[in-house]
């Protein structure tokens, strides 16, 4: 047998997930800037040397800020308030684009057919509602006298399976046994288009 | 310059699966073989890439697109019944098991949101043709100036035929960086990097 091939290690972004040397043609460059400062600063070097400008300017500013309260005591606070901003400005920035996606509540309802005249109807999403899947499912399977069971997929989150039709009294159940869950946040998926529920 | 026409690719998404079955020994030993066919370098570390014992897990998508799921990490993707193709995570590790084809720098904005790759952008300076490639053959599209591959291809005519006729489409776009199939990747790959951390810990 021939020599073994090791996997070789690529840096991969961690703003946009490209590798590193792609950021540049990603999504937004702007975003990866300060990561790849701090993870790939060799890759770019007009970067490095743009921030150092800036980091130039930064200092010089607040020296000029110092001089101009004329005290250490009050350069510490406007330092202080320039570094909560900034976290302030990453938290605005993480729910935007796809991780706020991902992180929507909403349950999805979807029949698919078996077997010609018998069908499932699957519930995911239940447990972005706080709502124990285990339990639900039996709950589900009490009301509609079918089989309900939790199922997990390889590639896929959770989600529960339900033995026959029971697409249009699952939005009243689902409201009424858990009034955390807002009609308008239950979708079905009729002919792959999502579709809203109320 | 790169002149492109966009083309529509396949668009992928968690959403999208319509089936998943985890496939038969037999079956299991024919995709091993095809692969180990398609990709001979890949023969040492096949063993760890699909391990006999393990479940191998076939997705289908819509759009004839089929992808190999081994321990919950895409590994291959198919289109209808063409080759089985790695994916770009699985070919910057190796980044050796395909013939290698590179553009040049004006074409990458292209490629990255899905162009096909015309023949222009492979013989310009900037571009590499590896000259044994015949046509409808799985090739990486590296790009000038870049160590890794941004694209995986499918070749619409021979390597001499694009050096010679220099026009139109030469590879089409199978799976570039950042579309669905990426996105579904690096998703998975960024929750097995946490829970590997939280497990080192």
């Amino acid at each position: 047998m021939a020599e073994k091939l090791e996997p070789a290690k690529v840096l991969y972004c961690g703003v946009c997930s490209l590798p590193a040397e792609y950021c540049e043609f990603g999504p937004d460059f702007g975003r990866c800037k300060p990561w790849l400062l701090e993870n790939a600063p060799d890759l770019y070097p007009d970067l490095l040397k743009e921030a150092n400008e800036k980091a130039v300017d930064n200092v010089s500013d607040k020296l000029q800020s110092v001089g101009i309260s004329s005290g250490g005591a009050d350069g510490a606070p406007s330092s202080a308030q320039a570094g909560g901003t900034s976290k302030k400005e990453e938290v605005k920035r993480l729910p935007g684009g796809k991780l706020k996606k991902k992180d929507r509540q909403e349950v999805i309802i979807e029949k698919v057919v078996r077997n010609k005249r018998k069908c499932i109807t699957i519930v995911k999403g239940l447990e972005l509602f706080g709502i124990k899947l285990s339990d639900a499912s039996k709950k589900l399977g009490k009301k509609f006298a079918t089989g309900a069971s939790v199922v997990k997929g390889p590639t896929e989150k959770e989600q529960i399976d339900v033995q026959g039709d029971i697409i249009y009294d699952i939005v009243e159940f689902i409201t009424d046994t858990w009034p955390d869950v807002p009609e308008r946040s239950i979708f079905f998926i009729e002919d792959g288009k999502k579709v809203q529920a109320a | 310059m790169l002149s492109c026409s966009l083309f529509v690719n396949f668009r992928f998404c968690l959403e999208e699966i319509s089936s998943q079955n985890q496939v038969k020994a037999s079956v299991q030993r024919r995709i091993r073989q095809s692969i180990q066919d398609e990709y001979p370098g890949l023969e040492t570390v096949l063993e760890d890439l699909l391990p006999k014992k393990s479940p191998l897990i076939v997705v289908k998508c819509p759009n004839h697109l089929t992808l190999v799921v081994v321990n919950n990490v895409p590994l291959f993707f198919c289109i209808r019944d063409g080759p089985y193709m790695p994916t770009l995570r699985l070919l910057h590790q190796y980044p050796n098991i395909m013939k290698r084809f590179q553009v040049d720098r004006g074409a990458i904005k292209f490629v990255l949101s899905g162009a096909n790759i015309m023949c222009p952008g492979l013989t310009s300076p900037g571009g590499v043709l590896d000259e044994e490639v015949d046509a409808e053959r799985p090739v990486a599209i590296y790009a000038e100036g870049k160590q890794h591959a941004l694209a995986i291809g499918f070749t619409k005519m021979s390597a001499k035929d694009i050096k010679s006729i220099n026009k139109g489409i030469g590879v089409d776009n199978m799976h570039y960086l950042n579309d669905g199939l990426w996105k579904v990747c690096s998703l998975l790959y960024s929750f097995e990097m946490q829970s590997g951390l939280i497990g080192s810990q």
